[in-house]
């Protein structure tokens, strides 16, 4: 079973003006079930913009994109995916906990069962006693995790994240890592992970895509096989190795 | 410790500033048409206490009315230009220049167009002078939306409506508090000024001139220190109506 397919997907800004840019150019991706797959590249190689087709946030010049069986602005209109960006993005005027329920307030779940749900993944996130505080209480890394809960919180099959920890510091990006790994084992979510860190998307991934710019395409698919991670993963051999792979595989791209 | 630097500095140049007026009247002999000493004021203060809260009671009254009306109006218009940019981008600049026409002037006009037993003109007046603050303020609110959070909610597959009421507005709702903050008062000054221009004689304004005719002029000043205290209670009401309405601000 697969999470995610695009077939022959290519986005054209400004179609037929003079400042057209070719964002994306036949992108053919496979993304299977429970799979962690990121997304690597140089700024303007349309990494963003593949995720924001994933989420139907974009309509595709051309090709399908397929989410969870059916086409992605169906997906997007059944919460069948989950997002957070570089940017936290919570609602300053709502307490962590309403932030968490908001998803599932539009969907409309019952406001005991919201409460429980929210609560269930703030305890996921390691937040349960922050849940009556505001977003500007809290430091940059938990605003972070509150919106991981946030996007996980109607149990979607998919998560999407666009440099969710790109504003943070090294520390605090090591600890989200594994934790977003132990969420993601844990809830059997597949994830497509947006990221200019190699070493944070060597870590995190089965699967690292590497894509080049001008126009945007994906250059190399490299599966990494690094078995459970810990943070003594970050010391091994094969992880370097992954590392220098990926690395020479971005430099191959821009040549 | 914390209240005692915050409240003793205004204290002390409030006392100090109100005990050189006093001496800068006796010592330097000023007629009391020119300015009256506080002291005289005081008394009169203090033996017209219950005329005073009768007519800051009634012009109250006024300002407060014109200021919800106002508000409201102004609100509602925000969110319905904010609808359509076009007449957001219209209507910003026509709000600016007809916020710099004296409104008050209308009193007058307003005046002869109701009966002079009817307070509607005051509010009237009142009102339009709240409209643009509250206005303005709100459509730079309301138009202001992070684009994290647009993002969020068309990934929600939210609706127009309700992505207005749980984003827009909320998110908008500092800015109406600060032309709020602004149009309370404003309002006090519009209500109390339209007095000025006429009609029923029961406000602070009307009490101001009235005396001024008389040339009891520490009543005169008694009445402003009146004007003062109802400015003063309007902006302080409306702080702490913001605090209550947007508690995120506050807690950090």
């Amino acid at each position: 079973m697969t999470a995610v397919v695009l077939e022959q997907v290519s986005k054209v800004f400004n179609q037929g003006r003079a400042d057209e840019v070719v964002a994306l150019s036949d992108v053919d991706l496979t993304i299977q079930r429970g799979q962690f797959l990121s997304l690597i590249g140089p700024s303007g190689c349309g990494k963003s913009t593949l995720l924001r087709l994933i989420a139907d946030l974009l309509a595709p010049s051309a090709g399908t994109v397929t989410v969870a069986g059916k086409p992605a602005r169906k997906a997007r209109l059944d919460q069948e995916y989950g997002i957070a960006f570089q940017q936290a993005g919570l609602f300053e005027w709502r307490t962590v906990r309403r932030n968490v329920e908001l998803p599932l307030e539009l969907r409309g779940t019952g406001r005991a069962e919201r409460k429980a749900r929210a609560d269930e993944m703030l305890s996921l996130v390691g937040l349960l006693d922050f849940a009556g505080h505001y977003p500007a209480q809290l430091s940059g890394g938990m605003q972070q995790r509150v919106a991981i809960a946030r996007a996980l919180a109607v149990h979607p099959p998919l998560l999407l994240m666009d440099e969710p920890f790109g504003a943070l510091d090294e520390m605090t990006r090591e600890r989200l890592q594994v934790e977003l790994l132990q969420i993601c084992a844990k809830t059997g979510t597949s994830t497509v992970f947006v990221t200019h860190s190699i070493p944070e998307a060597v870590f995190l991934s089965d699967v690292v895509v590497v894509m080049s710019p001008r126009p945007g395409r994906i250059t190399a698919t490299i599966p990494v096989d690094l078995g459970e991670r810990t943070d003594a993963t970050r010391q091994s051999e094969k992880f370097f190795a992954a590392i220098t792979e990926v690395r020479r595989a971005l430099r191959g791209g821009s040549s | 410790m914390k209240w005692a630097k915050l409240i003793l500095p205004p204290l002390i140049v409030g006392v100090g500033g109100i005990l050189g007026w006093e001496l800068l009247v006796k010592v330097g002999r000023i007629a009391p048409y020119v300015l009256p000493a506080p002291s005289a004021i005081w008394s009169e203060l203090v033996e017209q206490r219950s005329n005073i809260l009768d007519a800051a009671l009634a012009s109250g009254l006024n300002a407060l009315v014109g200021l919800v009306a106002g508000a409201i109006l102004g609100v509602l218009a925000a969110m319905l230009a904010s609808r359509w940019s076009l007449l957001s981008e219209v209507s910003i600049p026509i709000a600016a220049v007809l916020n710099a026409l004296p409104i008050i002037a209308l009193a007058p006009i307003l005046n002869n167009m109701f009966e002079s037993t009817s307070s509607l003109p005051r509010r009237l007046v009142t009102a339009i002078i709240v409209f643009f603050p509250v206005f303005v303020n709100t459509l730079r609110g309301l138009r202001e939306v992070n684009p994290t959070h647009r993002e969020l909610m068309e990934s929600y597959a939210a609706s127009g409506w309700t992505f207005a009421r749980l984003v827009r507005l909320p998110g908008a709702l500092p800015f109406v508090f600060t032309g709020l903050r602004q149009a309370s008062a404003l309002a006090v000054i519009a209500a109390v000024v339209a007095e000025y221009f006429g009609g029923l004689q029961n406000g602070l304004g009307s009490r101001i001139t009235q005396a001024a005719s008389f040339t009891a002029y520490p009543r005169a000043w008694a009445f402003v220190v009146g004007a003062c205290v109802l400015g003063l209670v309007f902006y302080l009401s409306t702080l702490l109506l913001e605090r209550l309405a947007t508690p995120w601000r506050t807690r950090t």
